[in-house]
């Protein structure tokens, strides 16, 4: 027994280290399995990248220069130490480090996912715990088929329906961008506009910047807002059912706090671990969303580079979401951790 | 008796489970006395947790609804009285101790912070609030009642860094924080090995007596019955058969269902004890010589190993053909993993296992040795796939053993009749069946291919008393007919008297004890064979009387405390 | 709240005697949610337009590069249900032709994902060690990988049509399956008769495809269903951004993504396919939450 004293971290340090170690082995993993089939499933990246017209000279040069005539180990000893660096290569779009590019699409891309996940855990876990709470009456009801829509519309859909409502009839919310041009705003600190405007006490931008993203956000966020809400709810209907309720309620603990410290504690783990699993998807839904709202982020180069079959960039795009799926999951572990000590517990004891 | 401080009269309760509305209580009535205790006895099914769960006032409506009746608690009718009112008396009149100590807490919150909550909302209910600190004092207080010393460390752990006993404690301790007038308590230390139950069941009794509370002992238990209760009640399907004091009904049931129960408790001790002989032991079928199993322990950031757990440790021991060899113990002390190496499921780590003359090692996976030995699990509803027919499950050791295709439902018609099932049995799927015709189907799988020898991994416990009989007795007949040995493995000591020629006791591992039946059970040598029998709850004072006398030194010295954080405590901490 | 503790007063050794049977406990719970019956209509429609297109769109030869500029542009109205679009083209009869590509992907995708995602599912959660190893670090590495973006960046590079979309989202997609399977088996595992299996000498075949699979069968079906719904959406986003099925063959994404140049004057241009999309999906997710509410699986 560790006594009072390492009750607080019991084991947190190590089940972390743990996690980020093996959530780095998938990341090393993903790059060798991008550079393999960007490598080998194509054929002749530089062929797709110069297109049908190019002569074979001009190919030539390209393989020269962008080693592909190095043996394969090689060219993945390149790749990975490149990486390692940060160097992701050069797009064949804009003639720029990819790095760079990235760089400057992240802050946005960053701040819609950001916005969008703080969106689902608010709307999605307090209406799971109240579909639950009022099983089968029409409370239940309502959030069920609320849900259901929210699953079911494809994320394309219902930017172009919200984009219709709100912007051409409404006209609440601004159609499409980051920010009205006509402010001027640099966001330097944070890259966040809605984090650098009210540092630099702009509200004016503040206010503009959240108009822009509230759409946009809501797009990318209704299919996991469904799906943790559902989730939500019938965890919080399972554990409901197990022994310790009925005896926290027997102890006559008040139902509010039996709901909230004891049910929703426990029930809390399963969406919370879903909404880790799904992260890769929400940012590959990001590049529809983004794509209709003339978002300036990450995804929209994607799609761009995509188009133009500009290989380097793509991997980069495909890494840095695979970069971002690893810290959402981190931070996730880190909160089950805090909520459930038997996660820490369990993995440090693991055979 | 004087003003009962429970008074239930006439109660219905129904469930409506997908349409169909079933009466699970029928015109339930039964008195709790100020300081008595009563015991509610009945099988599973019988309508004892519904009782419960009605009185405390957690029965799910819908699907529950009660039809006619009250309950009284205290001269108040609980059942019309205002959701405030009831909710006063929740933990601080009426407290309940449930099943299972591990589900029962709340495994994210530490003991101290739950047992906190408890106090504090019962103060907050009664209108009073006291200082943290005060109340920590308080829960340290009820904490040394239940003889847990160290009240701060217990605060400050997790639920599943306790102990088995010592969870049941806390949890009796939580009951209790705010002094209940009653206590129900159901099946308590059921889940526990039966030492550390003996433990719990005295300490019940000395709350009792201390504190003038009365107690509402729910259990199926009847060995239990006598320690614990002044008055009883019987129930069976929803209904209340027979009630009285517990010296009457036990010395003279008048209920037939009553007298069925008391048959169906095999007796460790007395006259109604059968001596179980081999007269065929001819040679020796199974030979363990030195044999050890190791499992390594591994943890850190690379899975290193850490250290190793000695599972079985130098067992040696010969079974004769014929034997039914029984082997007991509690949980952790290895009878499984011998079991499972008798089986050739894996290899010992050292020694050598014989089987009809023929090295384990060797033979194992063979379909010779298939036919030698084969086992019957624990749980028919986890041995039996639930997804496959009667039928296709007694089919596959055929398939495998090279049976011709043709000559299989043949078989199989046989198999099942030696079982006592009919053959349309064939066609139905396990969630159709009952317990003991699943384990009748179990046993039929292991006897699918003509076996020598049988291991019988605690075969009756997963059932009700009454079926336990029935399976027991088959298997006897079983054992006569087809000329099989046993091995029986079980932590049942009393069903081993009754069924075993032989017996041998497993404790962390080695084999303590072994000889013939009768004698090590009339003169127990090993202390922990002695604290294991004399912790068997039975149902005579005659037999209570012949049971070893062990003292509190000698229990020690072979029982895991549970009073003390132990082992489990410790290993959380090494990694850290 | 809780409902299944009364259970073990009602199971089979309850002795009443009238319990009912798990297959008519299954029934009345499917027929008792509406949400399954409207699915299973929703679902039969789908495949019904799909499979008896020609005779149910009210233009054939819109399903082509038919032009006719004097309906463009045409509102819902009686002759055209969902308006016609840019070139004149009867947008329901294009949504009815669309189905039959978007099925066709979820046949494609389903047919050949399941069932490898399943084996491997299988075959990590039983033999475990290096196998499980392998197995599910690989789907830990493909989970990181946003299936969109990857599933453009392959169709990209192997030219935007049908069946190469179909390929790059099968690649992704088995994963899922994978992992459900894995996490069922390996529960499964720990019951004995697996074990008992074992003992009686089954084969490694006979254990994982026998013994253990039926038991995933409820799962699979449930998630085979809301996938289903999810391949469809997967495919329209796909063509949606310009990757998926080429010109003219009717595609319900690239219908959106042309009709949306028009928006908002002609608004069924782009709203009409979407909500035809979104119908689909319903369909196939009402379906399996009904399966889910039968089979009382958690998927």
């Amino acid at each position: 027994m560790a006594g009072p004293r390492a009750e607080g971290n019991l084991g947190m340090t190590f089940y972390l280290t743990k996690r980020a170690l093996s959530l780095l082995m998938v990341l090393l993993g993903l790059a060798v399995m991008i550079f393999i089939i960007a490598r080998i499933v194509p054929g002749d990246p530089a062929r797709i990248a110069l297109g049908p017209l190019a002569t074979a000279a001009q190919v030539e040069e390209l393989r020269q220069e962008m080693g592909l005539n190095d043996p394969i180990h090689i060219q993945l000893w390149h790749y990975l130490s490149g990486l390692a660096q940060g160097d992701l290569g050069k797009s064949l779009l804009t003639s720029r480090p990819v790095m760079d590019d990235i760089l400057q699409a992240l802050p946005a891309t960053f701040e819609l996912v950001l916005a969008t996940v703080v969106l689902q855990i608010v709307i999605s876990i307090p209406l799971g715990v109240l579909a639950a709470y009022y099983r089968d009456t029409w409370v239940d009801n309502v959030t069920r088929v609320v849900s259901l829509i929210g699953v079911v519309t494809p994320g394309f859909v219902l930017a172009i329906i919200l984009q219709l409502l709100a912007s051409y009839y409404l006209t609440i919310f601004p159609i499409a961008g980051r920010l009205d041009p006509g402010l001027e705003f640099q966001a330097s600190t944070t890259g966040l506009l809605l984090i650098d405007s009210v540092i630099a006490g702009r509200l004016d931008v503040f206010v503009d910047a959240a108009r822009h993203i509230f759409l946009p956000a809501i797009a990318l966020s209704a299919a996991g807002i469904g799906q943790v809400m559902r989730i939500t709810r019938s965890s919080m209907i399972e554990v409901g059912s197990r022994d310790f309720v009925e005896a926290a309620r027997a102890y006559g603990i008040p139902e509010r706090v039996v709901t909230f410290r004891y049910m929703l504690r426990v029930a809390s783990v399963a969406p919370l671990t879903i909404l880790g699993l799904e992260f890769a998807s929400l940012i590959g839904n990001a590049f529809v969303v983004e794509f209709v709202f003339s978002w300036p982020g990450l995804a929209s180069y994607g799609v761009r580079t995509i188009l133009q079959k500009d290989l380097n960039a793509v991997i980069g795009v495909v890494l840095v979401s695979g970069v971002f799926f690893v810290i959402a999951n981190l931070t996730i572990d880190a909160l089950l951790g805090i909520i459930d000590p038997r996660h820490r517990i369990r993995e440090g004891q693991r055979a | 008796m004087a003003e009962p401080i429970l008074d239930i009269s006439g109660l219905d309760i129904s469930f409506t489970t997908y349409g169909e509305r079933t009466q699970i209580l029928h015109d339930v009535s039964m008195k709790v006395g100020a300081g008595e205790r009563v015991s509610l006895i009945g099988q599973s099914g019988s309508g004892k947790t519904v009782t419960m769960r009605a009185i405390i006032g957690t029965l799910p409506m819908p699907p529950g609804s009660i039809d006619a009746g009250s309950i009284r608690f205290e001269g108040t009718e609980l059942l019309t009285l205002d959701k405030r009112a009831r909710n006063r008396l929740k933990g601080t009149g009426i407290s309940i101790v449930l099943q299972d100590p591990l589900l029962s807490f709340n495994p994210v919150l530490t003991i101290g912070r739950q047992m906190d909550d408890v106090v504090r909302f019962a103060d907050m209910r009664l209108g009073t609030s006291r200082p943290r600190a005060e109340r920590q004092a308080h829960i340290y207080e009820v904490l040394r009642n239940v003889q847990l010393a160290d009240g701060e460390r217990i605060c400050h752990a997790y639920p599943m860094m306790l102990s088995g006993g010592m969870r049941q404690r806390v949890l009796i301790a939580m009951a209790l924080l705010n002094s209940p007038r009653l206590l129900i308590a159901d099946e308590p230390g059921t889940a526990l090995d039966v030492t550390t139950q003996q433990e719990i069941l005295i300490l019940l009794n000395k709350l009792v007596d201390e504190t003038g509370m009365s107690l509402m002992l729910i259990t199926h238990n009847l060995g239990v019955v006598r320690e614990m209760a002044d008055r009883i009640y019987v129930m069976q399907r929803g209904r209340i058969v027979e009630s009285g004091r517990r010296e009457e009904i036990f010395s003279k049931p008048s209920h037939d269902y009553t007298r069925e129960l008391m048959d169906a408790v095999p007796s460790l001790y007395g006259p109604k004890v059968t001596d179980v002989a081999n007269d065929k032991a001819d040679r020796t079928v199974i030979k363990l010589r030195d044999l050890s199993k190791d499992f390594p322990l591994r943890a850190g950031l690379f899975n290193r190993q850490v250290g190793i757990s000695h599972a079985v440790r130098n067992v040696d021991l010969d079974i004769e053909h014929g034997d039914i060899f029984g082997i007991a113990g509690e949980s952790g002390s290895g009878k499984t993993t011998l079991a499972k190496m008798l089986l050739g499921l894996f290899p010992p780590t050292t020694g050598e296992i014989t089987v009809d003359g023929r090295n384990v090692a060797d033979v194992a996976g063979t379909r010779d040795f298939r036919k030698l030995v084969q086992i019957v699990y624990q749980n028919p509803g986890s041995s039996l796939n639930p997804k496959r027919s009667v039928g296709d499950q007694l089919s596959v050791p055929l398939i495998f053993a090279g049976y011709d295709k043709s000559g299989i439902p043949a078989r199989i018609r046989e198999l099942l009749e030696l079982v006592d099932l009919p053959a349309r049995y064939a066609s139905m799927y396990p969630h159709e069946l009952s317990g003991g015709q699943k384990q009748r189907v179990a046993i039929a799988r292991a006897l699918s291919v003509d076996p020598k020898i049988v291991v019988l991994d605690e075969p009756t416990s997963a059932l009700d008393v009454l079926i336990q009989n029935v399976v027991i007795e088959l298997l006897q007949r079983l054992r006569s007919e087809l000329d099989l040995t046993y091995v029986f493995i079980s932590h049942d000591l009393s069903l081993m008297r009754n069924f075993c020629n032989r017996v041998a006791i497993m404790f962390r591992g080695e084999i303590c004890e072994q000889g013939e039946t009768p004698s090590v059970f009339a003169q127990p040598q090993h202390p922990y064979t002695r604290a294991l029998l004399s912790s068997i709850p039975v149902l005579t004072d005659d037999e209570a009387a012949r049971k070893p006398v062990v003292d509190a030194a000698e229990r020690q010295a072979v029982l895991a405390s549970t009073t003390t954080l132990t082992q489990e405590a410790t290993n959380v901490s090494d990694w850290n | 709240m809780s409902v299944s503790p009364s259970f073990d007063d009602l199971g089979p050794d309850g002795g009443r005697g009238r319990s009912l049977t798990s297959r008519q406990m299954a029934w009345y719970r499917f027929s008792r949610n509406p949400s399954a019956l409207i699915g299973t209509a929703i679902v039969v429609s789908v495949f019904i337009a799909a499979i008896f297109a020609p005779f149910i769109a009210t233009s054939p030869e819109s399903a082509g590069s038919h032009v006719d500029f004097v309906n463009r542009h045409s509102a819902p109205s009686w002759e055209f249900l969902f308006g016609t679009d840019n070139v004149g083209r009867d947008i329901f009869s294009r949504v009815v032709y669309g189905y039959r590509v978007s099925l066709g992907l979820v046949v494609g995708v389903l047919g050949v994902a399941v069932p490898f995602g399943v084996v491997l599912g299988l075959a990590a959660g039983y033999f475990g060690g290096r196998v499980e190893f392998a197995i599910m670090r690989l789907t830990d590495i493909m989970l990181a990988i946003p299936p969109l973006a990857m599933a453009l960046a392959i169709t990209a590079v192997l030219s935007p049509n049908l069946i190469n979309a179909m390929i790059a989202i099968t690649l992704l997609w088995w994963t899922w399956h994978t992992r459900l399977i894995y996490r069922i088996v390996k529960g499964q595992m720990a019951e004995d008769y697996v074990e008992a299996a074992k003992v009686a000498g089954a084969s490694h075949f006979h254990i994982m495809f026998r013994e253990l699979l039926p038991n995933c069968v409820p799962a699979i079906s449930v998630k085979t269903s809301l996938d289903a719904g999810f391949v469809i959406l997967f495919g329209a986003a796909l063509s949606f951004l310009g990757l998926g099925v080429a010109p003219p063959t009717p595609d319900l994404g690239t219908m959106v993504s042309t009709g949306s140049e028009y928006l908002p004057e002609f608004w069924w241009e782009a709203l009409m396919p979407g909500m035809a999309i979104l119908y689909a999906i319903l369909g196939f997710n009402l379906l399996g939450d009904g399966l889910r509410d039968m089979m009382d699986v958690e998927v």
